[in-house]
C-alpha cells in the first residue's frame, strides 16, 4: 500500500496512541495496522512519545526563565582568573599542566554556610548571632598545587564592609587568605582570594567583617582524600 | 566541534550561548531556587572547562556532556543542602522526586516548548487537559478532523524535538 493511501489512517495514529479514539475507530484503525507494516511501524514509533507526554505539566510550559544576563561574563571571568593562576604557577614552577593538575583544580569544594544559629556557631562566632537574619557568608575552597583558591561570597553586610579572611592551620595558627570590601552591585558579589594552605591542611575558615568574626570548621582531611578518588564530582559541604 | 574545543575561552562562550538557557531552565526546575540554579550553571561550565581534555565529541554531544556534569553538580548541591542542619526552618524541603524523573519530565516540557504553537496547543488541550476534540475544535474554529491531524503531526514533532535533545527512547 502506498503512503498516500494511508494518509487518513496515519492521521488517526496520533489519537490512537493517545487513547483518544472511540471503540469503532480504534477497531478499524487497528485492523488497518494489522495489514499495513508502514502504519504499524509509525504507531510503534509514536507510542513511546505518547507515553512520555503525560510527564509534562501543562502549567510549566511557559517559556523557561533565561539565566541572568551577567552569568556568562561571570563564568568567563572565573575561567580567565583560573587560567591566569595556572599560567603563573606554570612559569614559576617550570611545570607543564597535565591531567593531574586539572584534576586537582577540579577537586574539592567546601562550602560553608554561616547563618544565625548557635548550633552552627562555635564560640568564636558569638558576635554573628547579632546579625540580621538575611546576612550570610559562603566560602569555597579549591585546592591548587600552591595552596587554595578561596572564593568568598557574603550577603546582607553593609556595603563597603572590610572583610578579612584567614584559614586556621592544624597547630592553631592563622594564615591570611586576603581581604576584600563587600560591594554588592547586583552582579558579582564573590571575592576570589588565595591562601598557601591547601584545604586539607586547614581546619577552619574565618571571616572578619568589620568588628565581627565568623568561623566555620572544615571537614578534616576529606578534601585531599576525596579529590584523589573522583576529582570532577567531589564536593564536601559542612556547616 | 573539535576536541579541546572547551579549553579555549571562546569555545566556552560558544557553549554557553548554545546551552546555558537550557541548563539554567533545568537547574531552576530541579533546584527551585534562582541563586542555586545560577551557581549550578556556573559550576557546570567551570567543571567542563577544567575537564575539557576529557570531552570526546565522538562519544556524545556537548549538550549531553554538559547535562551529565550539571546532573552531578545538582546532586552535589542537593546532597549538601540535605546534609546541612536545618537552621531556623528556612531550608526548603527537597529531593522527593528522583533526579532522573525530574530530568525526563523537564525534557518533555522543553520539547513541548520547542514544537509549533498549534501542535502544542492540541496536545495540551486534548491530552494533558483531557478536553473533547469537539470542544477544542470549536474553540479554535477548525474542524475536528484538523484537531486529529494536528495531534498526529504534533506527536511527530515532539518525537523529533526529543531526539534533537538527545533522548533515545
Amino acid at each position: 500500500m502506498k503512503a498516500d493511501d494511508c494518509r487518513v489512517w496515519r492521521e488517526r495514529i496520533g489519537a490512537l496512541v493517545l487513547g483518544q479514539l472511540d471503540d469503532d475507530q480504534r477497531a478499524s484503525t487497528e485492523a488497518h495496522l494489522d495489514g499495513c507494516p508502514d502504519c504499524r511501524a509509525e504507531a510503534e514509533a509514536l507510542a513511546p512519545v505518547a507515553a512520555l507526554l503525560s510527564r509534562a505539566d501543562p502549567e510549566r510550559l511557559t517559556p523557561a526563565p533565561a539565566p541572568p544576563p551577567y552569568l556568562g561574563d561571570r563564568i568567563a571571568r572565573r575561567i580567565a582568573a583560573e587560567r591566569r593562576d595556572k599560567r603563573r604557577r606554570r612559569v614559576r614552577l617550570g611545570l607543564g599542566l597535565g591531567g593531574a593538575c586539572a584534576a586537582a583544580a577540579a577537586a574539592a569544594l567546601v562550602a560553608v554556610v554561616i547563618s544565625g544559629s548557635p548550633s552552627a556557631a562555635p564560640s568564636e562566632t558569638v558576635a554573628f548571632r547579632a546579625l540580621p537574619g538575611d546576612a550570610s557568608a559562603r566560602a569555597t575552597l579549591e585546592p591548587r598545587p600552591w595552596g587554595s583558591t578561596v572564593n568568598v561570597r557574603v550577603r546582607g553586610f553593609r556595603p563597603g564592609t572590610l572583610c578579612e579572611v584567614w584559614l586556621r592551620r592544624r597547630d592553631g595558627t592563622l594564615v591570611a587568605a586576603g581581604s576584600f570590601r563587600y560591594v554588592y552591585d547586583g552582579e558579582s558579589d564573590e571575592a576570589e582570594l588565595s591562601s598557601a594552605l591547601t584545604p586539607a591542611d586547614a581546619t577552619a575558615i574565618g571571616l572578619r567583617a568589620g568588628p565581627k568574626t565568623f568561623v566555620a570548621p572544615l571537614p578534616a582531611g576529606s578534601a585531599a582524600r576525596d579529590a584523589a578518588l573522583s576529582p570532577a564530582t567531589n564536593k564536601e559541604e559542612d556547616t | 566541534m573539535a576536541e579541546g574545543f572547551l579549553t579555549r575561552e571562546a569555545g566556552v562562550r560558544e557553549a554557553y550561548a548554545a546551552h546555558a538557557g537550557e541548563l539554567y531552565g533545568f537547574a531552576l526546575r530541579s533546584l527551585e531556587d534562582p541563586g542555586m540554579a545560577e551557581e549550578a550553571v556556573q559550576d557546570t561550565f567551570l567543571r567542563a572547562w577544567r575537564a575539557a581534555d576529557r570531552f570526546d565529541p565522538e562519544l556524545g554531544s556537548l549538550r549531553t556532556w554538559l547535562f551529565a556534569i550539571l546532573r552531578n553538580v545538582i546532586i552535589d548541591l542537593g546532597r549538601a543542602r540535605a546534609a546541612r542542619p536545618a537552621i531556623g526552618g528556612e531550608l526548603p524541603d527537597q529531593g522527593h522526586e528522583p533526579f532522573e524523573d525530574i530530568l525526563l519530565n523537564w525534557q518533555v516540557e522543553e520539547a513541548l516548548r520547542r514544537i509549533g504553537d498549534q501542535h502544542r496547543r492540541v496536545l495540551v488541550e486534548t491530552y494533558l487537559r483531557g478536553r473533547p476534540y469537539a470542544e477544542v475544535a470549536s474553540e479554535l474554529g477548525v474542524p475536528e478532523g484538523t484537531i486529529k491531524s494536528r495531534v498526529y503531526y504534533g506527536l511527530r514533532a515532539l518525537r523529533n524535538a526529543l531526539e534533537e535533545m538527545g533522548y533515545e527512547g
